[in-house]
């Protein structure tokens, strides 16, 4: 302990470690009625991280070659040593990404943390959101299955419903007329560099926007003095006499992240299967369709709205306006209410479009 | 007002950027289009005779029915012309073979399925062959082809040209081997749509599934017994390789188990320290 405290010291001499900490953790105040919802975000970062670690193991054995692909994730699956806990641990992290998000989304939804002034915060969520499902979908056709091809054939054979833009864009999306070798190296370059890269570049925007405006406080439980915010002037919302970040909180991020993992390792080890169907082991044949090609289910729902609507691009334009609605919510939605039970018509609105959301995914799951 | 308008100004720039990556996003979203309309066209034979009536299109429903339509074998795999030219799909210069007459159809099968053909030829079947015997389709079906299995042997079948009596001494003999097969089967297929490495597996199988048909068209009782035998040894070797990938994975949910519980109990563990800070 003592060669600990003397390290310390060491350390602090030369940075401050101690006034980080202060300022950081010891020192940085929550509000009181800070609920478990909040820790979603460190369960995020910690998703993120394990995604790149195993995502990096992955890269050292498989060969992002349309010839070699299959087997080289056939070859980790079955022969490397724990390849096939990296590997399931890859796919069921990036299902489970998707889920956290979308739960970080909905609870600040409700609790209307999108409000001024964390209308940033709110749209480089938003953009987190669309490029994890784009890392998603670009990760999808990396072990170049059946599965893997069809379903990037169908998601990229969307674009030609744009109007005459509609199939060039497809032809530079695949590098090709049909997909083939030339998808697989761009989905590659996209999946391992270009995605991550910007991920990671607005994850650290989305922290500076948090750590500059401060956590907002929730709209129920013990209530807090209201935080008022004059436009005028940038003002840190602070939380004198709310709990320390460390050690409360971060006990507080623990304990969710250790729920994640439990639930996360159930999935690995007992029902890896729930993500992939046998046209995932199946090597990819572009002379055979498989009857049933699904799109992933965080997918599914716009999978089925194209399905309910007449033309493709009225399906595309009516997505494309949802999730522009929801993008620009801080900037449409300026009621300084924040309590859901205080707002019935945005209650009915959150629970009726979670509900069809759902509603939707089901049906496409089973049409 | 003014800061209404402030505020709208200002917010124009991330609205647009987070407009276009909505768009974006939608566009990413898989559709249910044209999967099928990329997928490879059917042959012009099964586009033409598929909408005839009666005799000219019956051939279609049978086929779709058959194990060659499950395997993606067409009508040209046996019939020969040219499955993307419609004008010339039944042009005899574009390799185009009609119909086998009746002592041809071994022959004609027995291009692609060569070992089969030597042990019909070999079987009192195949040496009654154009002097009243069975061809291949008297017992596997023409368009409808059935996959090779013990079921072909049956009474209904057999007592067509002759009694049961030997064919069900013969099946019997076999009966035990093919539910060896058949389970050993379904488990390489689970395990392969669980994504184990099955290819070695599903080889040896394909192996010693083919050495047990070659006893189909045999009418020697003594050798199908002895044969037999010698094939379950072959398919206890197996058994013990899927063992192996039995006692992996069991291990790994035990694993499973020990990980699931960690992280329960360090939950466990945080949430009662964070309360002790409450």
């Amino acid at each position: 302990m003592a060669l600990i405290k003397r390290l310390y010291d060491w350390i602090d001499l030369r940075i401050g470690a101690r006034e980080i900490v202060k300022k950081e953790l010891t020192g940085y105040l929550l509000p009181r009625n800070i609920n478990e919802w909040y820790s979603l975000g460190s369960v995020l970062l910690v998703i993120f991280a394990l995604q790149v670690v195993t995502g990096m193991l992955l890269m050292v054995y498989y060969v992002p070659d349309a010839e070699k692909a299959f087997k080289s994730v056939t070859y980790i699956m079955n022969e490397l040593p724990y390849g096939w806990l990296i590997r399931l641990c890859h796919a069921v992290g990036s299902n489970m990404m998707v889920a956290v998000l979308i739960m970080h989304m909905l609870s600040t939804l409700f609790m209307k943390s999108y409000k001024s002034p964390r209308e940033l915060n709110w749209v480089t969520g938003f953009i987190l959101f669309t490029l994890v499902q784009g890392i998603s979908l670009t990760g999808y056709l990396l072990p170049w299955s059946q599965l893997s091809f069809w379903a990037t054939t169908v998601a990229t054979n969307s674009a030609a419903a744009i109007p005459v833009a509609g199939p060039y864009l497809v032809e530079f999306m695949r590098g090709s007329k049909l997909v083939g070798p030339p998808t697989l190296g761009r989905f590659f370059a996209m999946h391992v560099a270009v995605i991550p890269a910007v991920i990671a570049g607005l994850i650290g925007a989305h922290l500076f926007l948090l750590k500059r405006t401060g956590i907002s406080t929730p709209p129920f439980g013990t209530k807090e003095p209201a935080a008022t915010w004059s436009p005028e002037s940038y003002r840190y919302e602070s939380h004198p006499g709310g709990i320390p970040f460390f050690p409360n909180y971060a006990l507080q991020d623990l304990t969710s992240i250790s729920v994640y993992f439990a639930i996360f390792l159930a999935v690995v080890f007992f029902a890896p299967n729930l993500l992939f169907t046998p046209d995932a082991f199946v090597p990819a044949n572009a002379f055979q369709t498989p009857a049933h090609i699904k799109p992933e289910w965080y997918f599914l729902a716009n999978y089925q709205t194209l399905k309910i609507f007449p033309s493709e691009l009225l399906g595309l334009s009516v997505q494309a306006a949802a999730m522009t609605f929801l993008a620009l919510l801080p900037f449409i939605d300026r009621s300084p209410e924040r309590n859901p039970m205080k707002r019935p018509v945005f209650l009915v609105c959150f629970v009726g479009g979670f509900l069809l959301w759902i509603g939707l995914s089901i049906w496409g799951h089973y049409s | 007002m003014t800061y209404l308008r402030q505020l709208r100004r200002s917010s124009l720039r991330p609205a647009l950027g987070a407009l276009s990556l909505a768009v974006l996003a939608a566009l990413a979203a898989p559709q249910p289009t044209h999967a099928a309309a990329e997928a490879p066209a059917e042959t012009v034979c099964i586009q033409c005779h598929g909408s005839l009536p009666d005799r000219l299109g019956a051939p279609v429903k049978l086929w779709r029915t058959s194990i060659h339509s499950e395997n993606g074998i067409s009508c040209n795999a046996c019939h020969g012309g040219d499955p993307k030219d419609a004008a010339d799909a039944m042009n005899r210069s574009r390799g185009f073979l009609g119909a086998p007459k009746e002592p041809d159809i071994p022959a004609f099968c027995g291009r692609c399925h060569p070992g089969v053909l030597k042990d019909y030829l070999a079987s009192a079947h195949g040496r009654a062959l154009g002097k009243g015997g069975p061809t291949c389709v008297t017992c596997h079906g023409n368009h409808a082809v059935l996959k090779a299995s013990l079921d072909l042997i049956n009474e209904k079948s057999c007592t067509r040209c002759h009694s049961f009596e030997r064919a069900r001494i013969i099946k019997e003999a076999m009966q035990q081997t093919e539910g060896h097969i058949v389970g050993i089967d379904r488990k390489i297929k689970d395990y392969q749509a669980q994504g184990v490495d099955t290819e070695r597996l599903g080889k040896s199988l394909f192996a010693v599934r083919n050495r047990f048909h070659t006893l189909f068209h045999e009418v020697n009782v003594t050798k199908v017994k002895a044969e037999s035998n010698d094939i379950n040894t072959e398919l206890g070797k197996l058994d013990r390789d899927l063992k192996v990938v039995d006692e992996a994975r069991a291990k790994r949910k035990v694993a499973g188990a020990c990980a699931v519980a960690g992280a329960l109990v360090l939950a466990l563990l945080f949430h009662l320290m964070k309360k002790s800070y409450d």
